[in-house]
């Protein structure tokens, strides 16, 4: 029933979607979000939840009129979806944003939740991910001038989001951005900008109970004050461009300390990059020491954040490549990435063309020394003529599930993918998959090989239909398979399917989701007007 | 759930039908300078498609438009700007496949995701279809080979009604 009525729900609230809308001199827009699982017990899996169902639902709507614009954000869960942390009941209907902006040439002011980042979000970064149920948006005030092209300066003050609550905490925080190529005059043939940033965290010692105070004493913390500070240079002249951060940290908790005791941290950030004709570079370094910064001391999570540090690896859009993904080790990490890429296009056909990309990355524990990861991938893309077009990737990945310390397993991924064009609108895509494991004296390491295959028939611009395949042959023999079809219509589109899905990313029809490991029928519908 | 469907009737109720403007919201481009979105409305219709290093249909549609370009540019003058919305931990790759694939198109790069929640993008690929004078009259989610046909139809459609 309560199926049915999602799905009432959800062609009710794509029927304005069709068209945009006025409301006196200004417009409105906004967007709507749906996915429902009905889950379905499976024995190969972890039991499915007792009402077997979940439904999250979005529901984004924006004025704007001329330089002032305000908007609102409703969540709907019916109850959560499998895997959604901090909701203990399943069910909440709330105000997830608001705000109210004005932006002037020089100016902008916005009162309600903000969304930003400054520099790389070392120190700061609030933002929504839906399928991973994050939003740390801080509800306050933000402020920001520019003095021409020169300086911008821009600040705000906030209690940041803890999931569908708040956090106990207040955060500030104010960003610089100096543009000395513009001070000297030379914007047109360079990029020079110096960049600062600080964030202050207060969250008073004595709101917890007895065993939050202890906590507190053992590790030595005593300040309700966090500092955050980050100095920045950004470089770029031809095809040459260098950005460099570095970050201090005052003595922040960290649980997952060996002696558990608050320390400094720091993080420094370094990417060069160079690129010319058809062929770029870039290569990225990073060092991270106790950067794991919470929005609130008394709360767990991975939404309880208020910086981004992401993983600096490469992010693979096929089934066995993404397996095993690297875990960013905030507490003390160092290492990078070079990333390359070089292409190559027919004079006289446009339709043929060669595409390589390679790629290395490798992570180190800074406390071990010991590698945690390690990956290098190459991948060949060639466009054979207007119709056919194939796919090589290559990836070897050595990866850790304990920091390093027990050595890593290995696992060398193999991917062909094939797209044929039938005519303007029929199209057939094909991926076939293998990962093959390393082995230790005679045995696999961590759970074996596995296949995968993907087949994909569309007819553009509204039908898609997949079935895939994912099976580990050699310890679980677990078959991850899926299959169903999307239907597009303008901005409106639904996807319907069964299967076992394992967490990760699953794409068809256009578009990629990142899905917890579930059985059961699946349906996406997302909009916007 | 009766909240719901009376905040959604609420909402429908209180609109009328009008084509949606471009947010004057600024974001980076390929050389690291701030462009705002509504500068690059120049007299020309314009695509507007959304993109990111994870999401391999984005790569696939843009690879199509660029691809088809030279044909489309003999029949109609218009404009291509492809928006990135990676983060900080693709942005670097981000702007190395737009350098080396040749792409003709101005590229944008929305790593904080201020563009793609001004202009409502949920899902990515999202491609818009804009007027001469900045209004949104187009837009389609998701792609398939061949969806791009329907982008550059509705860029012929504008140049008859002009």
């Amino acid at each position: 029933m309560r199926f049915l009525a999602t799905i009432l729900l959800a062609l009710v609230a794509i029927t304005p979607a069709v068209a945009q809308k006025k409301v006196g001199n200004g417009q409105v827009s906004g967007s709507f979000e749906s996915t429902s699982i009905g889950y379905v017990n499976d024995k190969r899996l972890d039991a499915a939840p007792e009402d077997h169902f979940g439904s999250n639902n979005y529901m984004k709507v924006d004025y704007n009129n001329g330089r002032f614009s305000a908007g609102i954000q409703a969540n709907a869960f019916l109850p959560v979806l499998q895997g959604y942390e901090d909701l203990a009941d399943g069910y909440k209907f709330y105000l997830a944003s608001k705000y109210i902006q004005w932006r002037d040439k020089n100016y902008e002011i916005l009162v309600g939740d903000i969304f930003d980042q400054y520099g790389n979000g070392l120190i700061y970064r609030s933002f929504e991910d839906r399928q991973l149920g994050f939003n740390n948006s801080i509800e306050g005030v933000r402020a920001g001038y520019n003095f021409g092209r020169y300086v911008s300066l821009k600040g705000m003050y906030g209690r940041p989001r803890l999931y569908t609550e708040y956090a106990s905490s207040w955060v500030r925080g104010a960003d610089l951005v100096v543009s000395l190529a513009d001070i000297c005059g030379i914007q047109d043939k360079a990029t020079l900008s110096l960049e600062g940033s600080y964030v202050n965290r207060f969250q008073k010692l004595t709101l917890g109970d007895d065993r939050d105070k202890m906590i507190f004493e053992a590790a030595g913390l005593d300040n309700p004050n966090l500092n955050m500070y980050s100095g920045r240079l950004n470089f770029g002249i031809g095809g040459f461009y260098l950005h460099g951060e570095y970050v201090h940290k005052s003595k922040d908790l960290n649980l997952d300390a060996v002696d558990g005791m608050a320390t400094n941290g720091s993080a420094i950030f370094g990417e060069a990059g160079y690129s010319h004709g058809g062929f770029s570079i870039v290569a990225t370094y990073r060092q991270l020491k106790n950067m794991a910064t919470r929005a609130s001391l008394y709360d767990d999570g991975t939404g309880n954040a208020i910086n981004y540090l992401p993983a600096l690896t490469r992010q693979y859009t096929y089934m066995l490549a993404n397996l095993n993904p690297y875990q960013v080790y905030a507490l003390g990490e160092m290492g990078g990435q070079v990333d390359v890429c070089y292409s190559l296009r027919s004079k006289e056909n446009r339709y043929r063309y060669w595409n390589f990309h390679a790629n290395f990355s490798t992570f180190y524990n800074t406390f071990s020394k010991r590698a945690m990861w390690r990956d290098i991938n190459f991948d060949v893309e060639r466009q054979w003529s207007k119709k056919l077009k194939t796919i090589f990737l290559f990836s070897r990945q050595e990866w850790s599930k304990s920091l390093g310390y027990q050595g890593l397993y290995a696992s060398n991924i193999f991917v062909g993918d094939v797209t044929y064009k039938f005519d303007r609108k029929k199209s057939l895509r094909v991926e076939v998959q293998y990962l093959y494991a390393d082995r230790h004296d005679g045995a696999y390491d961590y759970e074996g090989d596995w296949v995968a295959g993907l087949v994909e028939f569309s007819l553009a611009p509204r039908w898609s239909f997949f079935v895939q395949d994912m099976y580990n042959i050699d310890e679980t023999k677990t078959n991850y398979y899926s299959g169903g079809f999307s239907y597009t219509y303008n901005r409106t589109r639904v996807q319907l399917s069964y299967g076992r899905n394992r967490a990760g990313y699953i794409c068809s029809g256009g578009v990629c989701r990142y899905s917890p490991a579930y059985t059961g029928v699946n349906l996406v519908l997302t909009s916007s007007f | 759930m009766k909240k719901i469907l009376s905040l959604i009737c609420l909402l429908m109720g209180a609109t009328t039908l009008f084509a949606q403007q471009l947010p004057d919201v600024s974001v980076e481009n390929l050389d690291g300078k701030i462009v705002s979105l509504r500068s690059l409305v120049n007299g020309k219709p314009m695509i507007i498609s959304y993109w990111s290093i994870a999401c391999k249909p984005c790569i696939q549609e843009l690879n199509a438009i660029n691809d088809a370009l030279e044909d489309w540019r003999k029949e109609a003058d218009f404009t291509v700007v492809a928006v990135s919305t990676d983060d900080a931990r693709l942005k670097a790759a981000a702007k190395n496949m737009a350098t080396s694939r040749g792409w003709e198109f101005t590229c944008l790069f929305d790593d904080k995701q201020t563009l793609r929640r001004a202009m409502n993008v949920t899902q990515t690929p999202q491609a818009f279809v804009v007027d001469a004078e900045g209004n949104i009259v187009y837009s389609h989610t998701g792609y398939s080979p061949g969806s791009e046909e329907e982008l550059f139809d509705k860029i012929l459609e504008l140049k008859k009604k002009k």
